[in-house]
């Protein structure tokens, strides 16, 4: 933890500096959550949602943080477990497989008017969505956030070995679907 | 493995460059006002919640004294069926009682003999016909006293 990050804390858990500290919070880490969430769920109005139920909580929850791993580690804590509640909220009301959703995934990425993809950037965010949950997330965080394993696997609560079992079969699962499906 | 993966990820590389996702406009610029539109709103939900709050304990207690009683009160009524028998019973022994005690609070002469007969055969199982004058004179002399007898003599 740096001494920036450690002032921002202190600043975050003082009454008086607050309001300050988390307008600065905001503006720091907006845009890697926004995209790390965005990652999880496709489209941009549940990201939206999902990025302002993580601030709020870290808001409320400040004061509890007990600086055993990095604001950065808590903040994409916070926020790939906001995101996987959302899938499993989906889940609980309409949808009822692991197939559905990553159809329902699928159908957000499709109809999302904020995706400028072309072909080959839309298949391979489809080979992407074929994957579960949670190796999808640590393919996005390796392969397109490229974080390190041991930062990945303070967020995620799971171990390095086990992080890179993940991240090999997805790679295999991608290259697999993109071979199947060359269209 | 390691290197069959480099190989993979060599040809996604070229994928990695450019995110194909884009935000609305100024999205990033307007987010902080927004969320701090949502936080003030999240306030003052607290602060109606801070009533609730403080009257949350009082309606807890009152909650389970009802409860409470009622988990007292029914099974005693249901459980219970001949003690209501007894209530009743009591009672028309208590409606005897209070004749008889009416009687015995009140002065004789004001009664008639016949009112005195039913009120005594009530309280020795007796029928009043079997009854006879000299029995409820004894009987009247043995417990009243010369002035609740005579007053108005």
């Amino acid at each position: 933890m740096d001494l920036n990050e450690k002032e921002l804390i202190d600043k975050l858990k003082s009454e008086a500096s607050r309001e300050q500290a988390f307008q600065l919070l905001v503006k720091t880490y907006q845009q890697r959550l926004y995209w790390h969430i965005r990652k999880i769920v496709m489209n941009h109005d549940d990201t939206d949602d999902i990025l302002q139920n993580v601030f709020i909580k870290v808001w409320k929850n400040i004061d509890g943080f007990r600086e055993d791993s990095s604001l950065f580690t808590w903040l994409f804590r916070i926020a790939t477990n906001e995101s996987l509640s959302h899938l499993q909220k989906q889940r609980r009301h309409s949808i009822v497989s692991i197939n559905e959703i990553n159809d329902y995934l699928s159908e957000s990425l499709e109809s999302d008017v904020y995706f400028d993809g072309d072909d080959i950037q839309k298949k391979f965010q489809l080979a992407i969505l074929q994957l579960p949950n949670k190796q999808r997330i640590v393919f996005n965080m390796k392969y397109f956030d490229e974080m390190k394993y041991e930062e990945i696997s303070e967020v995620l609560k799971t171990s390095v070995g086990a992080l890179k079992a993940s991240y090999h079969f997805a790679v295999k699962k991608i290259e697999e679907f993109l071979k199947e499906d060359p269209k | 493995m390691k290197e069959k993966n480099g190989n993979i990820e060599n040809q996604f590389n070229s994928l990695k460059k450019e995110s194909p996702f884009r935000v609305p406009e100024n999205y990033f610029e307007t987010f902080a006002d927004r969320l701090n539109i949502r936080i003030e709103e999240e306030k003052r939900s607290v602060n109606k919640r801070t009533l609730f709050t403080y009257l949350r304990p009082a309606v807890a207690i009152a909650a389970i004294f009802v409860l409470v009683m009622l988990l007292i009160y029914v099974p005693f009524t249901k459980l219970l069926p001949s003690g209501s028998g007894n209530i009743a019973q009591n009672r028309s022994e208590k409606n005897v009682d209070d004749s008889v005690f009416g009687i015995q609070g009140s002065l004789i002469s004001n009664f008639s003999e016949e009112q005195l007969l039913a009120a005594f055969s009530a309280l020795s199982d007796l029928d009043s016909k079997n009854l006879s004058s000299e029995n409820l004179a004894d009987y009247i002399a043995a417990n009243y006293s010369s002035y609740e007898i005579l007053a108005d003599n």
